[in-house]
């Protein structure tokens, strides 16, 4: 245990030596002061003792108490923005070069020729460059409980579930950093290739989220195409039973019984009602789609399967937040339907292009369930899964390596 | 100063016992030799066959085979890229060997528990800059399993060892190259170490320095330490170490101690006052006229008796032979060079210029230095000139 700490001991001062660490502590200090300084009463929003907006009567005390308020903007703003991007990337600039100096020429020579074992020594080193993000994480986040608790009068404990969920968010990206880090021994190669590896995991999240979204409005489409033509079909088939008992009943003497009408060849009800063909015609275009999109979507979550899952880490986190702190969430309706709708044709929604804002939302709510449906386990398991994998080929790469 | 290094040595430290390489356990290429086991007891560094191939087929060292006696001061030479560093790096598990037989303080090569007692300076170091001077000496011992306590109490005599006890709470970062040096030495002996190894110590460090390292090399080896040094500066080498090896291109081309190597190449120079008439061929009468010796009939064009082989050191033209009891002589001007140790050989000699009358000037026994030697062991015999430095691509190996 003397050398583990000795080397948690020299990354403290390592990091402490840097003032990019004090930096990004002095931002997050400034980010939890403005957030101590925001506040809501009946007039509205406040700043300091300046009145800001009620932004139209939205929000006020009445519509949003301040703990309400307080427990928003830290997991809508404090984590989603700041902690998930502004420290991430900041805490990615000032440890990228932590691997890189260590395996340097000069260096590394003294501390392998100590009786620790290089994958002890390798690990121990990775796990204080996550130090960092720690001691920033835990920092911000007791700041943002104080805030919360003093301004917004509730305790709220859950806010601290924020740092290991982001640590290991972090260790994700940090692991990647290692590695190239260890492979290139360059800081500058480490951060651009980490900030890479991150853009092309934005890219597969939003590939992900866009291919389930694509999806989700096909089969929105097809239940919406079902519903229309079922209507259609229910208008067009009275209106070819009137027809036809207008025409097999008018030689009938009275008080006669109405003979029943048979059922409509479907060629006549297209011919009845000629929108229920296009109807037809949108509605078999959308179950294509739909399964196509559903290939592609499990394409996609086959993918992000053996990746890190970094915007669902953080929406895990924001997700629990909400829930442990009774915040409202997105799913507060349920679906209407009209059956007494006049058989107008059915509007599909284009996931790329959305302009109706109720069909919007409702995409949105079923894109949202969908992800809902992943589990803790396939979130976090199989990316720290990828992250082992990664700690692996770099302890492999470090131990086997000559220096 | 005058401390007691020793004193304070915790034997027994806790340290894993994990092996230093994935790939080459200790056991395939460390645990062996057991024909040479009985005799770890007198070794502090037994090596057998210790070879590296790097990748791109650079074989940079082929067969080792180097003892150090416990308890002495080991010098390891050779040109640039002759492979000491590899070597060093290998017993500091630095580098895998790509095969070493061999025990280091009784253990196997690449033992990670036995670095616990060894102290290690490599050459070019970089400490953190972030630490001051005590803390480096601090991290390392605690990098070796130094209990805190310990290293509190020892960090502060060898920051005064090594004349950096002002220095000790300013940061590396200020140091000048000297003074890293020094705050490197006392950190190879944070752990209280049995050996000590030192790649370049003398590296940057001012004259006043390095006599200060000489004298604390001295020391530790009085305190019972081995220490293996590694180091360009021959001069300095001749005053400390006990034995050398010297290592080209990848094998060891000799190792003794100085005075086994050089007493091969001692040569006795009488020189007379004057010649006669006859000049140079009147000393070879007179040497041949007694038989004192039996001289070449003609003149050959040679380096001085007694310098080393193959250095090109400026030939002169010289009457060449032998003496009666059979070592080489060299009649050169006014100078008879006898290659000999024993001074009983070179009576007869004496005897036959004074019975000619010749006035003896003097009389000195003439060693070859360390440099000389080094220069003969890379100094290729067939051209005299200097070998190319580094190993050479297997293949293209002699």
């Amino acid at each position: 245990m003397t050398s583990t700490w000795a080397l948690v001991l020299d990354a403290y001062r390592d990091l402490n030596s840097k003032k990019l660490f004090w930096i990004t502590l002095v931002i997050s200090g400034l980010i939890v002061l403005a957030f101590a300084a925001i506040g809501v009463n009946e007039q509205g929003v406040t700043l300091l003792h300046w009145q800001i907006s009620d932004f139209g009567g939205t929000v006020t005390s009445d519509t949003i108490p301040p703990a309400m308020l307080y427990k928003s903007i830290f997991s809508n703003f404090g984590i989603a923005f700041w902690l998930a991007w502004g420290a991430s990337i900041l805490a990615l600039i000032s440890t990228a070069g932590l691997i890189p100096s260590f395996v340097q020429g000069g260096a590394v020579e003294l501390v392998l020729s100590k009786p620790i074992t290089r994958v002890r020594l390798f690990l121990t080193k990775f796990a204080c460059g996550l130090l960092f993000t720690t001691l920033q994480v835990a920092v911000f986040t007791f700041a943002c409980f104080l805030v919360i608790g003093l301004r917004g009068k509730s305790w709220e404990p859950s806010v601290f579930l924020a740092i290991p969920l982001v640590v290991i968010f972090f260790s994700y990206l940090y692991s990647i950093c290692a590695l190239i880090g260890l492979v290139t021994r360059s800081t500058i190669a480490a951060l651009l290739l980490t900030l890479l590896a991150w853009f092309g995991l934005f890219l597969v999240n939003f590939g992900d989220a866009a291919m389930i979204g694509m999806r989700e409005a096909a089969k929105t489409n097809v239940e919406n195409l079902e519903k229309s033509v079922a209507r259609h079909e229910r208008f067009a088939t009275r209106q070819w039973e009137q027809l036809w008992l207008t025409r097999n009943t008018k030689d009938l003497p009275d008080g006669a019984p109405k003979p029943t009408p048979p059922k409509p060849p479907v060629a006549e009800l297209d011919e009845a009602v000629p929108t229920l063909r296009d109807e037809r015609r949108k509605l078999a275009e959308q179950q294509q789609m739909a399964q196509r999109m559903e290939l592609f979507a499990t394409a996609a979550v086959g993918l992000k399967t053996v990746l890190p899952k970094t915007g669902e880490t953080i929406d895990l986190l924001s997700r629990t937040l909400r829930d442990r702190m009774n915040l409202p969430g997105d799913d507060s309706d349920t679906e209407t339907s009209n059956e007494s709708q006049p058989p107008d044709q059915a509007r599909t929604v284009n996931f790329w292009n959305q302009r109706d804002p109720e069909e919007s939302r409702k995409l949105q709510q079923r894109i949202d369930g969908e992800f809902k449906k992943r589990s803790v386990w396939w979130v976090l398991g199989t990316s720290l899964l990828f992250e082992a994998v990664i700690l692996a080929i770099a302890c492999i790469v470090f131990v086997r390596r000559d220096f | 100063m005058g401390m007691g290094l020793v004193a304070a040595a915790p034997k027994e430290r806790q340290v894993e016992s994990a092996p230093a390489f994935g790939p080459v356990t200790p056991g395939e290429w460390g645990a062996g030799a057991p024909s040479h086991r009985s005799e770890t007891g007198e070794w502090a560094i037994d090596l057998r066959n210790v070879d590296k191939m790097y990748r791109g087929k650079v074989h940079a060292l082929r067969g080792i085979e180097m003892r150090v006696k416990k308890g002495e001061v080991f010098g390891l030479l050779g040109p640039n890229g002759a492979g000491k560093s590899t070597l060093v790096k290998i017993l500091m598990t630095v580098i895998a060997p790509t095969r070493a037989e061999g025990t280091m303080l009784g253990q196997p090569v690449g033992h990670k528990p036995t670095l616990a007692r060894v102290g290690y300076l490599p050459e070019h170091h970089k400490f953190p800059e972030y630490l001051t001077g005590a803390q480096v000496v601090e991290f390392y011992a605690a990098l070796a399993g130094v209990d805190r306590a310990t290293r509190k109490k020892r960090t502060p005599e060898l920051l005064e060892l090594v004349g950096m006890k002002d220095w000790g709470n300013k940061k590396v970062g200020g140091y000048s190259k000297g003074m890293r040096q020094r705050v490197g030495i006392a950190q190879a002996l944070g752990t209280n170490p049995d050996l000590v190894v030192l790649d370049e110590p003398t590296d940057g460090v001012d004259p006043v320095g390095r006599r200060e390292i000489r004298e604390m090399l001295t020391r530790i080896k009085e305190e019972g330490r081995t220490v293996f040094l590694n180091s360009h500066l021959l001069s300095e080498l001749e005053m400390v170490c006990d034995r050398v090896a010297i290592l080209v291109q990848g094998k060891v081309k000799s190792q003794g101690t100085i005075e086994e190597l050089t007493v091969k190449r001692q040569v006795y120079e009488i020189e007379v006052a004057a010649l006669g008439a006859d000049g140079v061929e009147g000393l070879v009468a007179a040497l041949e006229g007694k038989q004192a010796a039996r001289m070449l009939a003609g003149r050959v064009e040679a380096a001085p008796l007694g310098s080393a082989a193959g250095v090109n050191i400026a030939k002169r033209v010289g009457i060449r032979g032998q003496l009666a009891s059979g070592e080489e002589v060299e009649v050169d001007h006014g100078t008879v060079r006898i290659a000999t140790v024993d001074a009983e050989r070179i009576q007869p000699t004496l005897d036959a210029l004074r019975g000619a009358a010749y006035v003896i000037k003097s009389v000195k026994a003439n060693r070859p230095s360390l440099e000389d030697l080094f220069m003969e062991a890379v100094t290729d015999p067939e051209t005299g000139k200097a070998l190319g430095p580094g190993a050479k691509k297997e293949g293209g190996a002699k």
